[in-house]
């Protein structure tokens, strides 16, 4: 039951972004977007992640999509159909994608994964903390200083230049 | 329990499916759109190895959330990019973007 249920949302998963890619209407592809963040999220709860499920929904869907649909409507003259969104690569950049995808599919069957057991125990959202503030607390504070400097460099390129 | 090749296998349909949208893509936000979709691939597999056969301290999960936050500023940087250059230009479609060749 529970797998069907994984196949169904990996399916779904899917089925979104590619609708992501190939929608004329830009709107509909962020709307999209937000599904297949959702879709992914929920594989994220297949694999003992509730921590970045949570994560994942409250960043990606409630502000990264909230910001895309901000920018759509800040450009809004673009978003009327007529226009052609997809440029003329469309059928070559198609095979390269193709060939990526036979190429990662060869080598996930081609390789044996030595599975290892203690992996498999449920990782703590105390756990994770915990190791997020000793052994791996260097990432930690660069990380904070890039969102500051993303903040600060933000509102300095929006800013208006009229006085 | 779902077997590791098939979340692998999800991670690089998505990631195809991000490439393509990335090269196919005319405006600007829709390659960003992209951008994430590629990033969210390299997430899951991330979180797929460390349950898999991972380190006990979960380095594949603080990865995984470090690429969430990278994403999002990313995201922002790249948004605010697009609304300067929308100012300037009336224009956001990355094929008519020139102003910088020759």
């Amino acid at each position: 039951m529970l797998r069907a249920v994984f196949y169904l949302i990996a399916g779904l998963t899917i089925f979104f972004s590619l609708r992501v890619v190939i929608s004329r209407n830009i709107f509909h592809s962020a709307i999209f977007l937000a599904l297949a963040l959702l879709g992914v999220a929920c594989v994220y709860l297949y694999l003992d992640a509730e921590f970045l499920a949570i994560a994942q929904i409250l960043i990606y869907v409630g502000a990264v999509v909230t910001l895309f649909i901000f920018v759509i409507m800040l450009t809004a003259s673009i978003q009327d159909r007529a226009i052609r969104q997809a440029n003329k690569q469309v059928l070559l950049s198609a095979l390269s994608a193709l060939a990526f995808l036979f190429l990662f599919v060869k080598i996930i069957r081609n390789n044996h994964w030595e599975l290892t057991s203690h992996a498999a125990g449920v990782l703590s959202i105390e756990q994770l903390g915990r190791s997020l503030m000793t052994v791996y607390v260097l990432p930690f504070e660069l990380i904070s200083l890039i969102l500051i400097a993303v903040l600060v460099g933000a509102i300095v390129i929006a800013k208006s230049e009229k006085k | 329990m779902i077997p590791l090749s098939h979340f692998l296998v999800l991670g690089a349909i998505l990631f195809s499916v991000g490439i393509f949208g990335a090269l196919t893509r005319r405006s600007a936000i829709g390659i960003l759109m992209s951008i994430e979709l590629i990033l969210n691939a390299a997430n899951i597999n991330f979180i797929a190895f460390n349950k898999f056969l991972g380190s006990p301290d979960g380095l594949g999960q603080i990865f995984a959330l470090l690429v969430i936050s990278i994403a999002a500023a990313s995201a922002v940087t790249g948004l605010v990019l697009v609304i300067a250059v929308y100012r300037n230009t009336k224009n956001i479609f990355a094929d008519k973007m020139n102003l910088m060749k020759w």
